[in-house]
């Protein structure tokens, strides 16, 4: 994969001068919506439905796009109804000669970005950042067990495919917990590749729907799943993705058996706080790496002062939007109109809005 | 001075006038969407294609004017000329000014925020967004907080105290307009506290530093680049680019004077503003501020400025909704017995220049209008 480091090069300071980015991006997005200057972009070339709910896009990068490794993930950022939205997702297929990028989208209830790429048209061009995540299965004999509950099979199913490659030089054993049959993300494909290869099981637990096939079990995560798949007192390198109490559950329950415990969780809800302005929460200033508890029922601007820490601030009415800076999570309330905001953001107004949950901002 | 009636308001009713515009503020933005995203990028569209189209034209012109076909020589030179000045126009006040002000912030597109966005203009967006969007937009025509009045060369009002430098100020006026991006690249400077010896010479240079990197990469540009991308013709294409900058000097420079110095547009002590309630933030910026009437192509060539009572109101909602909300701002006036000071171009440049010419020479400040009863 293509790598590109930004560096300030003689042409980008002489293009800094006749064109900046952002002109060159709209004439190079008007050759190619692909193209840009420095945005890493990429585009749907395919959508296919996996299971109930659950749609993968096929996506072909731009050349800005550094590549990743299975088990990573990247932030997609789509534009709906005017407003550009970030998720992150994880690649669902290892990386490929086509340099294509794979990820499988749960419908979540409720969810904008979720529901919205279910039916996103092909040529679509979608914002791409670059992948993170250390997730990865070590590189030794001992068998490597691969825990996954609801769209947590999605980082699972590339590192699945890129030990498939290499023929499963290690014993892999794979378990995908989910609500009902219909919503198993490429179960025929799995089931194969476990027939083909002594190596490599794979397990399929319901929630909400009786076992029939000898790979199904039944009920949320519990001793008897992790024996079936542990037996006797053998240890493993131990890979978990699902919601947050899915994987404290399974380290709890692995505990000495783990060689190795790799964790992604679903990142838990804002710690919620009733809807009320009272009590206070803890804000994270990520440039100073300080974390400090704060009052809810007075604008943030307000409640960082009364802590000591005195942000860029202008008006402190809302006008001048001297005050405002990047909120990457948390919830706030608009002073005025008592409007929360999940959203993650560019620009948040400190002199408009109070903390509603626990937040992040880069001060 | 024009009569004008506007009456003072109760604090029971500046609190309601103040709810009453706030409502109208809460309901415009909740129905922003898809079409003020597909305006913006419109706008993108127009300053990107006029600027090129301005660039080629004032290019074939003197490459073509100079060689082959002298008879095309003015007039494409001419014609490039004046659409790279509307591109420079339309990017630094429909564009530049609203983006910067935070409007298409809620779009979370990196090449629209506000905080980052970079015009093209020898002053930088930083200091802008310091005079303009806090001390000009917070104290909209206080007197000595709000640099704008006057901008510290000119007398337009008879409460600033006169100066025998005011004699010359037709002139100045004048010079000014030239050289309006100039005057906004070195209104945060504050050269003049320095040349008064109220200011280290170290500071202001610190100060500098940004604006001199700016002035020379919009130099560089204007006026090295181009110029040099038509080789030995490089004349035509410089002297282009300097009447584009004149030209959107002078326009920039009509519109925002006629959107505070105006016949009717009002100045405020300081004592004003001690802990100012909202409705009386409303009505400060109501008294202080001016329309122009002109329909859709005024308003997008002034950057919607001829909606400058909504955009003072209004400064971080997208200007292409200024107009629709005009009609109920107006209303709402209109109930509460306050002037909306509106008129053509004309009218109120007319009443602009008369300000300058007038107190040039030594005035007195008429009657105050109290803003509130008691």
């Amino acid at each position: 994969m293509e790598t590109a480091i930004p560096q300030r090069t003689l042409l980008s300071r002489l293009n800094a001068v006749w064109a900046p980015p952002a002109v060159l991006d709209f004439w190079l997005s008007r050759l190619n919506p692909l193209w840009s200057w420095d945005q890493a972009r990429a585009r749907v070339v395919e959508r296919r439905i996996e299971a109930e709910g659950v749609t993968t896009l096929v996506l072909k990068p731009n050349r800005h796009f550094r590549g990743f490794r299975a088990g990573q993930h990247v932030n997609v950022g789509v534009e709906i109804e005017g407003v550009r939205y970030t998720r992150s997702y994880s690649a669902s297929d290892r990386p490929n000669a086509d340099g294509r990028l794979r990820i499988t989208v749960k419908a979540v209830q409720g969810g904008k970005v979720s529901q919205h790429l279910q039916a996103i048209p092909v040529g679509s061009v979608l914002s791409l950042g670059q992948a993170f995540g250390e997730l990865a299965v070590p590189n030794d004999a001992a068998p490597c067990l691969l825990l996954a509950a609801g769209s947590g099979i999605t980082p699972m199913l590339a590192l699945v495919n890129a030990q498939a490659e290499n023929g499963f030089a290690q014993p892999v054993r794979l378990a995908c917990w989910a609500r009902a049959r219909a919503e198993l993300v490429q179960a025929a494909a799995l089931r194969a590749l476990a027939a083909s290869h002594p190596n490599f099981s794979v397990h399929f637990m319901l929630t909400g729907e009786a076992a029939r096939a000898a790979d199904e079990r039944e009920g949320r995560i519990e001793p008897g799943h992790l024996a079936a798949l542990l037996p006797g007192d053998e240890q493993a390198h131990v890979l978990a993705c699902g919601p947050h109490g899915f994987v404290e559950r399974a380290r709890e329950l692995l505990g000495e058996r783990c060689l190795s415990f790799q964790a992604e969780a679903f990142s838990p809800p804002p710690r919620l706080v009733d809807a009320s302005d009272q009590g206070r929460v803890r804000v994270t200033l990520l440039r100073s790496g300080r974390t400090l508890d704060i009052a809810r029922n007075k604008s943030l601007l307000e409640a960082l002062e009364e802590q000591g820490v005195t942000p860029r601030h202008g008006c402190r009415m809302g006008i001048c939007n001297t005050c405002a800076c990047v909120k990457p999570e948390g919830a706030t309330r608009h002073l005025h109109d008592r409007g929360i905001q999940h959203e993650p953001t560019q620009a948040l107004r400190l002199c408009m809005h109070a903390a509603q949950s626990d937040l992040s901002l880069e001060l | 001075m024009s009569k004008i009636n506007s009456r003072p308001l109760s604090v029971d009713e500046l609190n309601r006038f103040g709810e009453e515009l706030d409502a109208l503020r809460a309901r415009t933005l909740a129905s922003l969407g898809q079409r003020d995203a597909d305006y913006i990028r419109r706008i993108v569209a127009g300053v990107r294609w006029l600027g090129l189209g301005g660039r080629v034209t004032l290019m074939a012109g003197a490459v073509l004017g100079c060689t082959v076909l002298p008879q095309l020589l003015w007039p494409l030179c001419i014609v490039g000329t004046v659409l790279l000045g509307l591109s420079k126009i339309l990017e630094n006040m429909e564009l530049g000014h609203n983006v910067m002000h935070g409007q298409y912030d809620w779009m979370g597109d990196p090449s629209l925020h506000g905080l980052s966005y970079e015009w093209d203009i020898v002053g930088t967006s930083d200091n802008w967004r310091k005079t303009h969007n806090y001390s000009h937009h917070t104290w909209t025509n206080v007197r000595g907080m709000d640099d704008d009045i006057g901008y510290g060369l000119l007398r337009i009002f008879p409460e600033q105290r006169w100066k025998p430098f005011y004699l010359l100020q037709p002139l100045v006026a004048v010079v000014f307009a030239l050289l309006f991006e100039w005057g906004v690249a070195m209104q945060d400077l504050r050269i003049g506290r320095w040349l008064a010896g109220r200011m280290e010479g170290r500071e202001l240079w610190k100060m500098t530093t940004p604006v001199a990197r700016k002035v020379g990469k919009q130099l560089l540009k204007d006026y090295v680049f181009f110029p040099l991308l038509a080789g030995p013709y490089f004349l035509p294409v410089l002297l282009g680019n300097v009447v584009a900058n004149l030209i959107r000097n002078v326009w920039t420079y009509v519109i925002i004077f006629c959107g505070h110095f105006t016949a009717d547009a009002e100045v405020f002590p300081k004592e004003c503003v001690q802990n100012e309630t909202r409705g009386h933030w409303y009505l400060r910026q109501l008294r202080g501020s001016s329309n122009l009437t002109g329909g859709r192509l005024m308003n997008l060539w002034s950057g919607n400025l001829s909606h400058q009572i909504e955009h003072h109101f209004y400064p971080d909602v997208p200007a292409n909704r200024y107009a629709a909300m005009a009609v109920e701002v107006r209303e709402i006036c209109a109930r509460y017995g306050q002037h909306y000071n509106s008129g053509s171009l004309a009218r109120q440049f007319g009443t602009v220049v008369w300000r300058i010419l007038r107190h040039a020479f030594p005035s007195k400040p008429g009657p105050a209008r109290p803003l509130t009863v008691g």
